[in-house]
């Protein structure tokens, strides 16, 4: 099943002068604003104590009171947010050369202002574009998609493909997974799933998962490319 | 912020050599727990759990209360999890943080959203009233695994409490004594363990129940909660290192065996525990359930 495309067409690079690097990304009705700072001095307790010799990952995330379907706050202590910014902090630790900046924190913030569905994989996403943007030195894209199995154990269908990039309504209906690969084709890196599903089904859907990544990667590529581009000639008139 | 001291780096590569070798510092397989010691407490919903030199207390209350407004016709169940500065001097009396976090964040995926309780099961009154189900964990001794002792404990915990019977005429609820009716049961739909696997040289060596000092080496890990019928109920890897995506479905596979063996043993010490409590079959007298037709014998049709 080809993702559309089209979703995908509303992701900017730059949109925050004023972070070292930002990004718009648009994953169906799901969108998001993210910006990154850094690497620079650690602000929390102080630069001289931090005395790590890599650079420290901070994700904060914001959902916004008006994205979803009925308006709630959201605090900053959700555990899910929480949960959340951990692991897009961890999923960005192992591709990004943290090494090369000792005693400083990179940081990025998530503005989630309208949510159907795919929350974590368009973080990720989006936080990818943000820190290309930032220049900050990584071995690979940390891409991420949903996959969602319709076939339910009890029909015996194990024909049923399994759904790619869910929104909003099919995540409340269906057992899902978010899958994150970085470094390689069938590489996991990412892999968070809440509902129940039968064990055989999961095979499927990581892979479909994967193959989703790859062309979410191919996405983001070109627009990293076309950004490039587009820099290059600026400078060069 | 207090953090357990990291392990020096001659003790790193020792382990991290060790590992490639597939060998443990403590003799075990890769794929082996250390001892599982389960034993319940006097009362009713408490259980305590030791793996190795880790050790969780979980203990269950209940109490009548107020269902919330938009789910009127379930009972409220919540679980806390308390790392103190028993365990380990790393945790910090009040102050969240992320091994906290994750902790009780991967129990609540467990158990409350895979639908374990039966909540409709604790509503006494539609939208008045309703039992409050409280878990609450003790970490006692944390060496390392904290999440496979934790839901082991919580799951034992969650089988072995019995709530208080009740009555309800109209809108009069009667909460009995457990000295004037037998406490009942818990409806427990199905039981998720967790099986974590951390990982070494990028995934190629995958450990079962890491200690402490195996954990502050691993590079990432996998934890994946599921019941002995193959449902899982939760699967998590945060980022980390990326590992080969067969690896991640021969975690499942092996989680599966492992997830048998604790519902085995599970099975086996409550009905331990229920025959130490049943001295002289005074169970039978004290229950005010109707004997139901045996399996396989004639249905009694009501």
């Amino acid at each position: 099943m080809p993702l559309d495309s089209s979703s995908y067409s509303l992701a900017q690079f730059s949109t925050q002068a004023a972070a070292d690097g930002s990004s718009y990304l648009e994953m169906g009705q799901t969108k998001i604003i993210c910006t990154v700072n850094g690497p620079q001095e650690s602000k929390r307790g102080g630069g001289s104590r931090d005395q790590s010799n890599a650079a420290r990952i901070e994700t904060d995330i914001s959902i916004a009171g008006f994205s979803g379907v009925d308006r709630k706050r959201h605090g900053r202590g959700d555990k899910r947010t929480q949960e959340m910014q951990h692991t897009v902090s961890s999923a960005f630790s192992s591709t990004l050369f943290t090494h090369l900046f000792p005693h400083s924190t990179i940081a990025i913030a998530i503005h989630v202002l309208s949510q159907d569905g795919s929350l974590l994989a368009a973080c990720l996403n989006a936080a990818t574009l943000a820190l290309v943007d930032a220049g900050v030195p990584m071995s690979d894209y940390v891409v991420a998609c949903t996959t969602g199995s319709t076939a339910s154990y009890a029909s015996n269908d194990e024909e049923a493909d399994p759904l790619l990039d869910l929104n909003g309504l099919e995540e409340q209906e269906l057992p899902f997974l978010t899958v994150g690969t970085s470094g390689g084709e069938d590489k996991v890196n990412v892999l968070i799933m809440e509902t129940r599903v039968q064990m055989g089904r999961l095979e499927a859907m990581i892979s479909v998962g994967l193959d989703g990544c790859k062309q979410i990667r191919g996405i983001l590529d070109d627009i990293v490319r076309e950004h490039g581009k587009k820099a290059l000639n600026s400078r060069v008139n | 912020m207090p953090s357990e001291p990291a392990p020096s780096t001659n003790e790193r590569e020792f382990i991290l050599a060790a590992l490639r070798e597939n060998t443990r510092l403590d003799g075990r397989a890769l794929d082996a727990y250390r001892p599982i010691s389960l034993t319940f407490g006097n009362d009713y919903g408490t259980a305590d759990v030791r793996l190795g030199k880790t050790r969780v207390l979980a203990k269950i209350s209940c109490e009548v209360a107020t269902p919330y407004p938009d789910r009127k016709f379930d009972g409220i169940f919540t679980i806390t999890t308390e790392l103190s500065p028993l365990a380990s001097p790393a945790f910090e009396v009040g102050r969240q943080d992320t091994p906290e976090l994750l902790l009780s964040r991967l129990l609540e995926k467990t158990i409350r959203r895979s639908g374990a309780l039966d909540t409709e099961s604790l509503c006494l009154v539609a939208g008045q009233k309703c039992f409050h189900l409280r878990a609450t964990l003790h970490v006692l001794d944390a060496d390392g695994n904290l999440v496979d002792a934790s839901c082991l404990a919580l799951i034992a915990a969650l089988l072995h409490f019995r709530r208080p019977d009740i009555e309800v005429h109209g809108e009069d609820v009667t909460v009995f004594d457990p000295r004037e009716r037998e406490p009942v049961c818990l409806t427990i739909q199905h039981r998720p363990f967790c099986v974590s696997f951390s990982y070494y040289h990028a995934g190629e060596v995958m450990v079962q129940d890491a200690t402490l000092l195996e954990e502050q080496c691993r590079e990432g890990e996998v934890v994946v909660s599921m019941n002995r019928f193959g449902e899982v109920a939760q699967v998590a890897k945060y980022g980390g290192p990326p590992v080969d995506g067969l690896s991640v479905l021969g975690c499942m596979s092996a989680a599966l065996e492992r997830v048998k063996g604790f519902d085995k043993m599970v099975t086996e010490k409550l009905k331990e525990d229920e025959k130490r409590r049943d001295a002289g079959g005074l169970m039978a007298e004290l229950s005010a359930e109707n004997e139901r037709p045996v399996e396989g014998g004639d249905r009694v049709m009501l």
